[in-house]
């Protein structure tokens, strides 16, 4: 039966599409949490254009280290005010408590996830692997701003503190995932 | 053998014997007989049933009391959670409903001679043992550090599933579920080639019957939603290896939130994978026991499209409590509720099937109204949960899990029983006991009821699952809880008495139409059991035959 054949190949090019779709949605996934913010994913830009409003927000800085890192890692403040569109500059603090040389990455979120297409980053260690010796120290700046757009979004009007927050992994040198660093250096 | 012309045309063979059936290893291994591969699939349904029982019964006995009784651990506990989730959807209702019935009646049904592709069908069956043994080796092999067996339950989340659990017990639960997906989609493709493409003259799609409707909606379902599935597997199996992927571990920019979202949207249209195959049941048997042709019968096919495509669109309802946008949750649970809308149809469309029909109050027809009746209890449940804001409370308490026992552990499995009780003669030519079939539906009847509806307070009062013991407070419904799992096992001892007696024991034979007028699909017009090839002349049907 010739027709079973065809529908046959028809389903079965349906069920491989389908697997396909499944595996590019890793890609096209994390793709879409980076144009739009989706998640928490905070936005990246070459530098601060926009004009200064007068809206005040507080930027709240948190720190996490995955469990087998030997790292300490603080924010050296734990608080900021900004005016929407005002550059800010904040410092981590991390060290190496352990007795080897280790390579982390920095994964990174904003609370609440609404405000995160409008917090935007200039330049950050979290774009680079970073390397700390044992027993070294080591300030990682941060440089962000907050969009003056989102003061015209009326679904933000109650937002009067947003919290950058970072995590700490460790990771072998020169893993770091390609498309971090593709982003960063756009 | 052709017939010359004037001579006499040969009738066909009539007796049920006499079709050249080969021997009993040929015929039972290298089954290529839609009705053999559909028996293999019940029995191998039953097993796993017991299998999958069995871990149940054990947790609900380990719950009886607060402490820790039987499991040497929180993980060990945990194993069981796991297993008899995965053994139960996959390798007692997927494999009875679609592969059992659908087998047995889709051909017929559609006036076929068997399905599409007889080997394929046979692949399809084999590769389910096979998976099966994959997930039992997983119980004796190293999960990770409190010991054997995957504790990260069917839900399969990473870290839990890459990092929380090193050992390969895991490894075997992915290839068991991707033998088991493969042997689902080659299922689907199956059963919608030989719907597509094999129906007997005359029966258009708008005159096909509800299972047939049913079954093909479900195949399309299995073959969008697994794969991804598949792929999600895949995945985690890479992700498991040393110095492999990292699509789910954020230290190498992954994302274990995208794992949570290709599962859901595959266990999403998964648990109408489940019932959709049960819909089908229960309007053939509340059509012949009211002696009505189905009430809206486009409306309730359609229905079950509608409930396919949208049940596509709605996963993330599972996961409100992942800290998502709050639009998305009202996406989500708008999307949800509008599911509601189908189902309501199809609810309603059996009441007015029986309305002013001549009921009769057969066991298949108790076990389709018990259906109609506690799957409308979970559907309620449903809607409750549905709403993002009572699910952040309600979330992974008992609550969700008796909701969704409410319409799986009883809509399913009373789907089951009914289709098993409605076409038992027709399958196997015997008639069952009634009294004993009687014993076995309202011990099961009662038996989950007391199971599972006190979960509904202890879900209230913020009792949360998953774990292996429980303060005080919630001592006395889970209590009651476990008396409904001894209830429920003496109602299993009188399916396998009824089971005994019929097959065994007794053997009163039935005959072709043993349900009478009202029973008017296309199986009903053949002998019971039904020659071992069936329409050698393909049937017609004429242009004002009823569905």
């Amino acid at each position: 039966m010739p027709s079973n054949k065809k529908t046959m190949i028809i389903l079965s090019g349906v069920g491989i599409a389908m697997l396909g779709l499944g595996f590019a949605s890793d890609p096209l996934y994390d793709t879409f949490c980076r144009v739009t913010g989706y998640g928490g994913t905070p936005k990246i830009a070459d530098a601060n254009l926009t004009e200064i409003i007068d809206r005040v927000v507080t930027v709240e800085f948190d720190s996490n280290v995955a469990q087998d890192l030997p790292w300490k890692f603080r924010p050296d403040q734990r608080r900021m005010d900004v005016k929407l569109g005002q550059s800010g500059l904040a410092y981590y603090t991390v060290e190496n408590t352990g007795d080897e040389a280790v390579v982390g990455v920095a994964n990174f979120n904003v609370m609440p996830i609404k405000a995160a297409p409008f917090f935007i980053k200039t330049d950050c260690f979290c774009f680079e692997e970073t390397v700390i010796q044992p027993g070294e120290k080591l300030n990682l700046p941060v440089i962000f701003f907050i969009d003056p757009q989102m003061d015209e979004d009326a679904r933000l009007e109650e937002i009067k503190s947003v919290t950058l927050s970072y995590t700490f992994f460790p990771t072998e040198a020169g893993t770091m995932p390609p498309q971090m660093t593709a982003t960063a250096t756009n | 053998m052709v017939a010359l012309p004037g001579e006499n045309t040969p009738a066909e063979p009539s007796s049920y014997d006499d079709d050249g059936k080969p021997g009993f290893f040929a015929r039972w291994f290298y089954s290529t007989n839609h009705k053999d591969i559909g028996t293999l699939y019940l029995i191998f349904g039953i097993i796993s049933g017991l299998i999958g029982g069995f871990l149940s019964f054990m947790m609900r006995m380990e719950l009886a009391d607060p402490g820790i009784q039987f499991f040497t651990n929180e993980h060990q506990y945990l194993v069981y959670v796991s297993m008899h989730g995965l053994i139960m959807i996959f390798f007692m209702v997927m494999p009875a409903l679609i592969g059992g019935f659908g087998n047995w009646f889709v051909p017929i049904m559609v006036g076929a001679p068997d399905m599409a592709f007889p080997r394929m069908n046979n692949l399809s069956f084999w590769l389910l043992p096979t998976a099966l043994i994959c997930l039992l080796i997983s119980f004796v092999v190293p999960g990770n550090a409190n010991g054997n067996g995957f504790g990260g339950s069917w839900v399969m989340y990473p870290p839990l599933s890459t990092t929380g659990h090193p050992g390969p017990a895991f490894d075997f639960i992915i290839i068991g579920l991707l033998a088991e997906g493969f042997s689902s989609i080659f299922g689907a493709i199956n059963f919608i080639t030989t719907i597509l493409n094999m129906r007997a003259p005359g029966m258009t799609l708008h005159k096909m019957p509800l299972f047939a409707w049913s079954v093909l909606v479900t195949a399309f379902l299995l073959l969008l939603a697994l794969p991804v599935l598949a792929a999600a597997l895949f995945m985690l199996f890479t992700d498991r290896i040393a110095g492999g992927t990292g699509f789910f571990d954020p230290a190498r920019g992954g994302d274990p939130q995208m794992f949570q979202h290709l599962f859901w949207f595959f266990g999403h249209p998964e648990v109408y994978i489940m019932i959709l195959p049960a819909f089908g049941i229960v309007s053939h048997i509340v059509s012949t026991f009211s002696k009505k042709p189905i009430f809206g019968y486009l409306g309730m096919a359609y229905a079950m499209v509608a409930i396919g495509v949208v049940g596509f669109v709605v996963w993330a309802h599972h996961m409100y409590t992942v800290g998502m946008d709050v639009d998305l949750k009202a996406y989500f649970l708008a999307a949800t509720l509008v599911i509601a809308v189908p189902t309501g149809v199809k609810i309603f469309s059996w009441l007015a099937t029986m309305w002013g029909g001549s009921i009769r109050f057969t066991i298949p027809m108790q076990w389709a109204l018990a259906f109609i009746f506690l799957f409308v209890v979970g559907g309620v449940t449903g809607v409750m949960l549905a709403n993002a804001g009572v699910d952040a409370y309600l979330h992974d308490t008992y609550y969700v899990v008796a909701h969704f026992h409410y319409v799986l552990s009883m809509g399913a499995v009373f789907g089951i029983f009914a289709g098993f009780y409605y076409w038992f003669g027709k399958m196997f030519g015997v008639m069952y006991n009634k009294w004993l079939a009687a014993a076995h539906f309202w011990l099961f009847f009662i038996g989950v009821n007391v199971i599972f509806f006190p979960q509904h307070f202890l879900g209230l009062n913020g009792m949360p699952r998953r774990y292996v013991d429980y303060p005080e407070e919630f001592a006395i419904w889970n209590a009651v809880s476990s008396y409904g799992a001894w209830i429920t096992l003496a109602g299993v001892a009188f399916f396998f008495l009824m089971l005994i007696e019929a097959l065994i024991l007794n053997r009163k034979r039935v005959g072709d139409n043993y349900w009478g007028e009202g029973a008017t699909t296309l199986e009903w017009t053949l002998s019971s059991p039904p020659p071992y090839h069936q329409f050698n002349t393909l049937p017609r049907i004429e242009d004002n035959a009823e569905h």
